[in-house]
């Protein structure tokens, strides 16, 4: 029987934000039912949401347009997609590109003829084009070529691509930016604040990409179809349940988890605050058995999980050698009431990061009505301010006390202060630069808080011995660049977990981790890092159809259940090799794996 | 051309940055004009008309406001003619700090300019449940008075700009900026004077409000040309590419894969 626990008790057993501000355990982090994929699938089910397309009109190589319908208890929304040719020497991921195979907008109420025509003329621009205030989302995608050329070609030869194309790469387009909040003249955020449907954060994002997911099921089948009518097959449902929508991401990313230390707390704070409940909670034999299958289903998909990232690939051959262990000794252990926490306490002490934070992802899974409030909390008001009558000697406490952890960092280390952050003039892309040998120091993003945190340590120090009774704007005023990190500082220690803790100077730092971060509370997973500095994942695979949305299901909890998906096994003889396609392929367009 | 409220913001803030502000008076700066410009209240052409002086104002050392006298409740600090973009935000908190301690504190500004500006930040402090009055002389002759008070916690305030037609004898030229702030007792602008006056402008919460709704439905109109020059400051804390950064940054430059 579920019981919630007081606050008191809650914030006694939350776990220390020294351990979970760590950025290589935020960088561990996997996608969790508190994820804002699953979070939108469970809001679209519960609230019974309806897609159709309302225009699909494509040529027999699946360019054209099409628009899609949202119908809410609230209200209505369009996802507009444009597709368009693009040259092989055209693709890319990167921002700095220019064209991609598709481009689109979801659109908050009806899509009329001068609003279709408005956004031909600018989405496909995406950042050099001026926006509509009523699109919510803005964004692109381009094709994998080789899933969306073996998945053409398997569907009109009237066969099923092999799972195993989805299990090397889960997607048949990747997004490469997702816009929302007023970018490029799209409509602010605060419009969305007393939305139902998308007040959330990132909820309106994720239902951009879960359109495209529908989407380019449609248009590879189309395409099959106009290449061989009466042969071509659909896809099958299993494999359209393990295709999901890829992103690829870069640095870009990055100033995001630092420029938003609220939200970002707030996000670690609702899945440790959901966790501390877990822990109390006395464990039945369903439960246990549910974790046993869960650990099972985990372990699995991260075998499936291929990256030629050596790094990451230890990492997850390390969880998959774990769960076994984990499982083991679950199944052998008598139910006591303190088995979850005990489960957390062993996992710190015996396994990796990453196996340790799967864990509780999985714990997650077993208690949904003790997750899902937190859910409608992953949102803040976003606001530093200062406390300017503060007798200075408390900021300086503060440092002390919730700060701890940077002013150990020693500056003086040249690799302690080996990078420094820019922004380019190629499209404003974040970058990183070596201090003293590259380039645009002098124009540095201030991202890394930790050295400005010891910066300001100092200057109170030297303050507070001449004025040992000052208030914090006494020395503001004589000290006004420090406005910004002492606003930081005193938002910051209010919170339970407080900033992200890492030296983004240090010459050790991986930037993969912050990136991964966000995308684990985004719902990504198979993350695939292409170097210390970008990374692809995958998002929504396995997730429900639009066809099953609209069959408005009854069995919530069945429909939920979506998370580390698996390879689904087709009969052989339905099936076109992913070998036999991948040879294909690469003698079509010449490219390496 | 049409912006959203988030992309004023940030391109205003890049282009305080790149103007030679500090990162917190940058922030502070850009809220101060994207929130006169959402609600249709010009902050944009306030800093247009402004832009010279901010920019030569940022080859100096100091820009925050010099104290001339302070006590418990009451301070007088020199703005040192800088823009109240440079020079209002500590002043505010100061008059915060010493209102919260004390019910209610006076502030004023000596020698600034680009006043109207400082209403975004008033909004901020009535925000935090203070309420907050500001006022100023705009003109000698005929003496034009601005006066804009925030209830606490309101978003938007009520402002009123009136002539005075009995000027009088004593009318020195005072471009400072007195600010009034209360724990517990609005002081919004009312017009009861007896003197003689007209009514040049009357913004009231409502009329405010209904003004950022638009905004946000349909956008913020801002000039094209003052934008244009935002983006051309802005661009100055943006670093030259090379190879070597290029390829370090992210995904190959051709993703055929």
């Amino acid at each position: 029987m579920m019981e919630r626990i007081s606050p008191r008790e809650e914030s006694l057993r939350l776990r220390a934000p020294e351990r979970v501000m760590d950025l290589e355990r935020l960088g561990s982090l996997h996608a969790s039912r508190l994820s804002f994929t699953r979070s939108l699938i469970r809001q679209m089910a519960r609230q019974r949401w309806q897609i159709s397309a309302t225009r699909f009109e494509l040529d027999s190589n699946g360019h054209g347009t099409a628009i899609y319908r949202l119908q809410t208890p609230c209200g209505r929304y369009h996802g507009v997609i444009f597709s368009q040719p693009l040259p092989d020497d055209a693709r890319s991921d990167r921002v700095i590109a220019e064209a991609w195979d598709v481009t689109f907008g979801v659109v908050e109420g009806e899509v009329d003829d001068a609003l279709l025509e408005q956004m031909a003329a600018n989405v496909p621009l995406q950042e050099a084009g001026r926006q509509h205030p009523r699109l919510l989302v803005l964004s692109r995608a381009n094709r994998s070529l080789r899933n969306f050329n073996a998945f053409s070609q398997a569907l009109s030869a009237g066969r099923q691509p092999d799972p195993a194309w989805l299990t090397r790469v889960g997607y048949l387009y990747r997004t490469t930016a997702v816009y929302g909040n007023g970018k490029f003249g799209i409509a602010d955020f605060g419009r969305l604040r007393d939305n139902p449907d998308f007040q959330r954060p990132f909820s309106a994002q994720m239902l951009a990409v879960y359109l495209l997911r529908h989407f380019s099921i449609q248009q590879v089948e189309h395409i099959a179809r106009c290449q061989a009518p009466g042969v071509a097959v659909d896809l099958a449902t299993p494999l359209k349940r393990y295709l999901g929508i890829g992103n690829s991401t870069g640095l870009g990313m990055a100033p995001f988890l630092i420029n938003h230390p609220q939200l970002i707390e707030r996000w670690v704070a609702s899945r440790e605050q959901a966790l501390a409940q877990i822990h109390a909670q006395p464990p039945s034999e369903d439960q246990r058995e549910r974790l046993l299958a869960l650990l099972d289903r985990a372990g699995c998909h991260l075998a499936q999980t291929l990256t030629a990232d050596a790094d990451q690939e230890k990492r997850n051959a390390a969880t998959v050698s774990e769960l076994p262990e984990v499982s083991t000794w679950l199944a052998q252990v008598p139910l006591t009431d303190n088995l979850w926490q005990e489960l957390t306490e062993w996992g710190h002490r015996a396994f990796s990061l990453e196996t340790q934070e799967l864990i509780n992802t999985l714990l997650l899974e077993l208690y949904p009505a003790i997750v899902e409030p937190f859910e409608n909390r992953m949102g803040v008001d976003e606001e530093l301010e200062l406390t300017p009558e503060m007798p200075l000697v408390r900021l300086k406490q503060l440092i002390e006390t919730h700060y701890d952890w940077a002013l150990a960092y020693d500056f003086d280390d040249p690799d302690s202060r080996y990078w420094f952050w820019y922004r380019s003039v190629e499209k404003e892309e974040p970058r990183l630069g070596v201090r003293g040998h590259d380039p645009g120091v002098d124009r540095e993003l201030k991202l890394a808080i930790a050295p400005r945190v010891v910066d300001t340590h100092r200057a109170v120090i030297a303050y507070l011995d001449a004025q040992p009774h000052a208030t914090v704007v006494d020395f503001l005023i004589e000290h006004s660049r420090y406005k910004d990190i002492v606003r930081r500082i005193q938002t910051m220690a209010e919170t339970r977990f407080g900033d992200i803790r890492a030296n983004l100077w240090d010459r050790n730092m991986q930037p993969m981790h912050l990136l991964r971060t966000k995308l684990s509370f985004f719902g990504a997973g198979r993350f695939d890092p292409k170097s210390d500095r970008w990374v692809r994942i995958t998002l929504f695979q396995g997730a429900p159809l639009v066809e099953e949305l609209n069959a408005e299901p009854d069995d919530l909890r069945d429909f939920d259940d979506w998370g580390f998906p698996l390879e689904p096994v087709l009969e052989a003889s339905s099936c076109a090799t992913a070998q036999g396609a991948m040879t294909d392929t690469q003698a079509t367009n010449g490219v390496a794996s | 051309m049409k912006v959203s409220y988030n992309e004023l913001q940030g391109l205003c803030r890049k282009a305080f940055l790149g103007m030679g502000f500090a990162d917190g008076d940058a922030s502070d700066a850009a809220d101060m004009v994207a929130w006169m410009q959402l609600h249709e209240l010009d902050g944009l052409e306030a800093l247009n008309r402004g832009l010279d002086h901010v920019l030569a104002e940022q080859q100096e050392p100091a820009r925050a406001p010099a104290t001339i006298y302070a006590d418990d409740d009451l301070a007088v600090l020199d703005g040192q003619s800088y823009s109240v973009l440079s020079s209002s935000s500590l002043a505010l908190e100061l008059g915060f700090a010493k209102a919260r301690a004390r019910g209610l504190a006076v502030i004023k500004i000596r020698r600034c300019h680009n006043r109207q500006l400082i209403m975004g930040y008033l909004a901020r402090i009535a925000g935090r449940g203070m309420n907050v009055t500001a006022f100023w002389r705009n003109g000698q002759r005929p003496l034009i008075e601005q006066v804009v008070g925030f209830r606490a916690n309101g978003q938007v305030p009520e402002i009123r700009v009136y002539a005075i037609n009995q000027v009088p004898v004593e009318n020195a030229h005072n471009d400072g900026v007195t600010l009034i702030l209360a724990n517990h007792v609005e002081l919004l602008p009312d017009m009861r004077s007896a003197y003689d006056y007209e009514l040049l402008a009357c913004h009231r919460e409502s009329a405010l409000l209904a003004s950022r709704e638009r905004a946000m439905l349909d956008g913020i109109t801002i000039d094209d040309a003052v934008w244009n020059k935002l983006k051309h400051l802005a661009a100055r804390i943006l670093v030259e590419s090379t190879e070597a950064s290029r390829s370090g940054a992210g995904p190959e430059v051709n993703d055929n894969d």
